[in-house]
């Protein structure tokens, strides 16, 4: 391999973790430059990885700010939550007991027109009443 | 470091342990968000948005990944979001090198960050910046970042490529200016 073909790989071969004998390794071995090459972008690497302990300071009272906003919005996301799921749970309700949802409302029903049917000839019952008086 | 007995009492509503884990996590939260969106006050607004996001996200969390990891993508994730609200995702979307690519002198603004690397870091076109940034830095997968930022893992990988390639030159001229002086 020449320099210019190892040199375009240098940067993703410079990752840590072991790499196999190949071609790359036997023209790093031996040469100079692309040694050197190769050593200047592990130290780069080596450098952004720590460059992860270098911290930006926070704005002032971020943490005070933060620890106030985050409870407070998380109550009423969860409340919001809570009323969003309750139609779905009438229908899982529904889905989850058909038969007894179907026997109470056919009860009900029944109980309605039961009530209907009553009414009706209670109004029919006291029409000759008044008709005769 | 954050443990597992203090997310299992986070999942439970245990507030000490809330303000425990934000205690312990805010400062690095807090750099991520603003070294993707470079501003202090949308940084802010980004890591309050990330750690409702992990409190409401912590049930769902598997400890077989790391929490850091975990953390950093949905950092990332709220801060892509932010950018698209902003109309700067554009900016991530392109990975060449726009007009002005001159390394700027941050010195003012920047109060721990004036080394080398932060410059070349800032110098870098964005879409390349964010890749190495998410990749080198702060140890994210290929796969993941190609997620968080909406792009196929190719694209990732060539980015890092360009951007390591392209911060060396940036360190290697930095150093001749100094021995130059």
């Amino acid at each position: 391999m020449s320099c210019e073909e190892v040199r375009e790989l240098l940067p993703e071969y410079a990752e840590p973790g072991p790499r196999p004998a190949g071609p790359v390794e036997i023209h790093i071995a031996s040469c100079a430059r692309c040694s050197a090459e190769l050593a200047v972008y592990r130290e780069m690497l080596g450098g952004l990885a720590a460059y992860r302990e270098v911290e930006e300071v926070p704005p002032p009272g971020f943490l005070e700010r933060t620890l106030t906003v985050v409870p407070q919005a998380t109550r009423a996301q969860r409340a919001l939550d809570e009323l969003r799921t309750v139609p779905g749970r009438v229908a899982a309700s529904v889905k989850r007991r058909p038969a007894a949802t179907a026997i109470t409302g056919a009860a009900l029903g029944a109980a309605a027109l039961g009530l209907i049917a009553w009414r009706v000839a209670r109004r029919s019952a006291q029409v000759p009443d008044l008709v005769s008086s | 470091m954050v443990g597992p007995e203090l997310i299992e009492r986070c999942r439970h509503g245990d507030r000490a342990a809330f303000e425990e884990l934000v205690g312990l996590t805010h400062r690095r939260v807090c750099s991520l968000a603003y070294r993707l969106v470079k501003d202090r006050s949308d940084a802010e607004d980004v890591a309050q948005e990330a750690y409702l996001r992990m409190f409401r996200g912590l049930a769902g969390f598997r400890e077989e990944a790391a929490f850091e990891t975990w953390m950093y993508r949905i950092v990332t994730n709220c801060a892509m979001s932010h950018l698209r609200r902003r109309g700067r995702f554009g900016d991530l979307l392109r990975d060449e090198e726009g007009p002005d690519q001159a390394i700027p002198d941050r010195a003012q603004d920047l109060a721990v960050n004036r080394d080398e690397l932060s410059r070349g870091l800032a110098a870098l076109p964005e879409g390349q910046r964010i890749a190495l940034l998410l990749k080198d830095v702060y140890g994210l997968s290929v796969r993941e970042i190609a997620q968080e930022l909406g792009i196929e893992e190719g694209a990732v990988k060539v980015r890092v490529h360009r951007a390591r390639r392209k911060l060396k030159e940036l360190l290697e001229e930095g150093e001749r200016r100094v021995g130059e002086l």
